[in-house]
């Protein structure tokens, strides 16, 4: 999947901007993520992080500038673009009422994937969900939710994956299969984090990139990274306040 | 595409009919109302003198009880969508827009239709009893009744997405359905009212309420779906 | 800024000036016409000022403002023809050639009405000159209120929000304007405060659709999702304007209507200078709104900038 990508990037954010009035949410926004590349994006509460993941998801068109996710750009190509790209939120973005089965055959119709029981099956047992498949999830723990996000997200085999605070209510031991399903997928993929956890932030990724009142403060591959100076200027942006 | 979006669609309308029939949550809270609303009629109507002719008000009155029923309805589920975030998912898959406006439009023209159906003989019952009717008119109450149900779904489900994202969702909704429905309303009491007085002179009134609630549907359900993309994205 | 502002004070002065002066000016040059509206069901007879007139009217209690004129009462095949002397809700009498008949109402199957409007002052159709050109306006501001939210919801721009959203303000004023004069008049005239007529309920209707665009627009946190949401009901409800502007020209409706050709110059020129005052104040109004809106956004980016 990832190997038939030809662009060297996954991500390329020219002068993004996303403004209302004289309000601006992301203010000339500019990076280049190389793929399989695992990106987080650090910042104040405010500072525009879950904009710009809705603007790189077509959820949101930009004011000015341009993205571009795997080449396709996330204006005129939304439709297309959205095949390739996946999100774990915080939320579980599950129908409480449905069970795990029925719910993953549900968003397998919404993709056209090509044999959706074999799909749906393979992925619960990934998750380790089997066993619960005919449960309502409404009755799930915030872990199993979390699992089954997952498997959500995974259905149509996306390149690049959003996770906006994956690890936001989780307890240790479904931060761990988090962990886990993450470092499995982790090679072949792109991931962009949004995350208010410095340390996990920094453990997982490659890139780092640190936001405020919509402008980037600082962009660098991790190997750059001076953790102590990193840690100071992520005190400073939060010193800045909202945006 | 076309393919695509079929089964999309046809699987958005499934599953909101598979969680309804599991939780029975609109039907229940609707069919419920409905009845309610039967009680208050009959009391606000227990001061009537014995000339009074129920004929005369039922299809305001039946209106009534559609109207406010759906509204129920159309919060609850928009309200499921809204609940885990699961339209933010819905939004993310590859599928137009419109798709997801018409699904969810089926789905609660659906459990309106079948409140309604459980209504009007309930209706009739309680009200009706002992007046005479004429069969072959009261036959095209029906009509009447999808054509109208297909505007206060359309217009509602629109309205619905909007209100959902208020605070205060269930005072917004009433103030901003209500008036929009009115011309609706108007056209789909004068045609019921026909149906149900019937009589050779009726069916002409009837067929201009028809004309005009069907026009009313072509023309909001046309601007609902043209501003929806718009609405569901914000 | 400073000239937006003086352009809308001086178009508001002169709006005034245009507005008031016709309205005082009616009164020495078109006069106080000899009769004013009247109930009818018809259409070509409901603005008739003076002269003379035959006409049919909806409901046999209406005759009760055609006392003193001719009446043709028809009832269960009978016509009776006399003049009224007396009219009530239930019953009206006729003095036939010196017989008086008096006839209920409810046997009244039609009647006709003739005779010559002069000598009966009605100081109430004053209100024209007030009335109509604040209506007017209101249909006017509404559709350009829906324009801009087109606009808005096209390009998304928030310029553009504020435009609808002051236009929006602006047909609220005068709505509330045409309401509270609509209403005393149609007490003068009707005889009621209040009637379910087709123009009174559609207006009435367009009334709680802006009256709900500002309880949505205050029940949404986010100002971009507010400012969507706004423009798309304000073209929903948009609907309501045309269907209101011409229903009285397609169902029978007590409200008046001015007919081609059915003002004499006096009034139609009155009439006419009214409505262009109208208009420049409703314009200076918008912009001062506009101006303080602009205002209010300079003095917060200052803070953000401030606060940076």
């Amino acid at each position: 999947m990832g190997s038939e990508q030809p662009t060297a990037n996954a991500l390329e954010v020219r002068d993004l901007t996303r403004a209302f009035g004289m309000r601006k949410a992301l203010d000339g926004v500019s990076f280049d993520l190389p793929g399989q590349a695992f990106l987080s994006v650090f910042g104040p509460n405010g500072a525009g992080k879950t904009t710009l993941v809705k603007v790189l998801t077509t959820l949101l068109n930009p004011t000015s500038g341009t993205a571009k996710v795997l080449g396709f750009d996330v204006v005129s190509d939304a439709v297309e673009m959205r095949n390739h790209i996946g999100l774990i939120s915080h939320n579980p973005l599950l129908y409480p009422d449905l069970t795990a089965e029925e719910n993953l055959l549900f968003f397998a119709e919404m993709y056209g994937i090509e044999e959706p029981h074999v799909r749906v099956a393979e992925l619960l047992d990934a998750v380790e969900l089997d066993h619960r498949k005919l449960d309502l999830t409404r009755t799930f723990s915030r872990g199993m939710l979390q699992r089954l996000s997952i498997a959500r997200a995974l259905l149509h085999r996306p390149e690049v994956i959003f996770l906006d605070e994956p690890y936001s209510g989780l307890d240790p031991h479904a931060m761990d299969i988090l962990d886990g399903l993450i470092a499995a997928v982790r090679d072949k993929h792109t991931f962009v984090m949004i995350s208010h956890d410095l340390d996990k932030g920094l453990e997982l990724c490659s890139h780092a990139l640190i936001l405020a009142k919509g402008r980037v403060v600082l962009f660098e591959p991790r190997e750059a990274i001076d953790e102590a100076v990193f840690r100071d200027t992520y005190r400073a942006t939060v010193g800045l306040g909202v945006a | 595409m076309a393919s695509l979006s079929g089964r999309q669609f046809r699987a958005m309308v499934k599953k909101d009919i598979v969680m309804e029939l599991r939780t029975k949550e609109m039907i229940m809270s609707m069919g419920l109302y409905s009845l309610l609303t039967m009680v208050v009629y009959f009391v606000a109507l227990s001061q009537t003198g014995s000339n009074f002719d129920p004929r005369d008000i039922a299809a305001g009155l039946l209106w009534l009880a559609f109207i406010f029923t759906s509204m129920l309805g159309l919060n609850r589920s928009l309200v499921h969508e809204k609940d885990q975030g699961c339209l933010e998912a819905l939004l993310l898959s590859p599928v137009d827009r419109p798709v997801i406006f018409f699904a969810k439009v089926i789905g609660n023209l659906i459990f309106l239709l079948a409140v309604e159906a459980l209504t009007i003989p309930v209706f009739g019952f309680l009200f009706l009893q002992g007046s005479s009717l004429d069969i072959g008119s009261m036959a095209l109450v029906p009509l009447i009744m999808f054509a109208g149900s297909v505007g206060i779904a359309g217009v509602g489900t629109l309205l619905a997405t909007m209100s959902v994202n208020t605070s205060g969702k269930d005072f917004v909704l009433p103030v901003l359905f209500i008036p929009l429905m009115y011309p609706l309303l108007l056209g789909a009491v004068s045609a019921t009212a026909a149906a149900i007085t019937g009589g050779p002179d009726a069916m002409g009134g009837f067929w201009i309420g028809m004309a005009w609630v069907v026009g009313y549907d072509v023309i909001m359900l046309l601007a609902s779906y043209g501003l929806y993309e718009f609405i569901v994205g914000a | 800024m400073k000239s937006a502002s003086t352009r809308a004070l001086i178009a508001l002065a002169l709006g005034g000036v245009l507005t008031l002066g016709a309205f005082l000016g009616t009164f020495f040059w078109a006069g106080v016409p000899d009769f004013g509206f009247v109930r009818t069901a018809g259409r070509a007879e409901s603005v008739r000022y003076q002269g003379p007139f035959k006409q049919e009217v909806a409901e046999a209690r209406y005759l009760q403002n055609y006392v003193g004129y001719r009446a043709e009462v028809e009832t269960d095949g009978d016509i009776v023809q006399g003049t009224i002397t007396e009219a009530s809700d239930d019953a009206v009498t006729l003095d036939a050639d010196g017989d008086s008949v008096t006839i209920d109402a409810a046997d009244v199957t039609s009647a006709i009405v003739s005779g010559s409007t002069y000598g009966r002052p009605d100081w109430g159709q004053k209100i024209f000159y007030f009335h109509v050109p604040v209506a007017e306006i209101s249909f006017i501001v509404f559709a350009v209120a829906a324009f801009y939210s087109l606009r808005f919801i096209m390009t998304r721009r928030r310029q553009y929000d504020q435009k609808a959203r002051v236009a929006m303000e602006v047909t609220l004023t005068f709505i509330m304007l045409t309401m509270a004069t609509g209403i005393l008049w149609t007490r003068a005239a009707w005889g009621v405060w209040w009637e379910w007529e087709p123009r009174l309920t559609t207006y009435f209707i367009m009334t709680l659709l802006v009256i709900a665009y500002f309880v949505l627009r205050n029940s949404v946190e986010d100002e971009e999702r507010r400012a969507l949401y706004a423009a798309a009901f304000s073209i929903l409800g948009f609907i309501d304007a045309p269907i209101s502007f011409f229903i009285t020209r397609l169902i029978p409706s007590n409200h008046p209507v001015i007919e081609r050709g059915g003002l004499e110059t006096p009034m139609l020129v009155s009439f006419i200078v009214a409505q262009i005052g109208m208009l420049l104040v409703g314009y200076a109004i918008y912009q001062l709104r506009m101006g303080e809106m602009k205002l209010t956004d300079r003095i917060e980016h200052a803070k953000t900038l401030l606060e940076g």
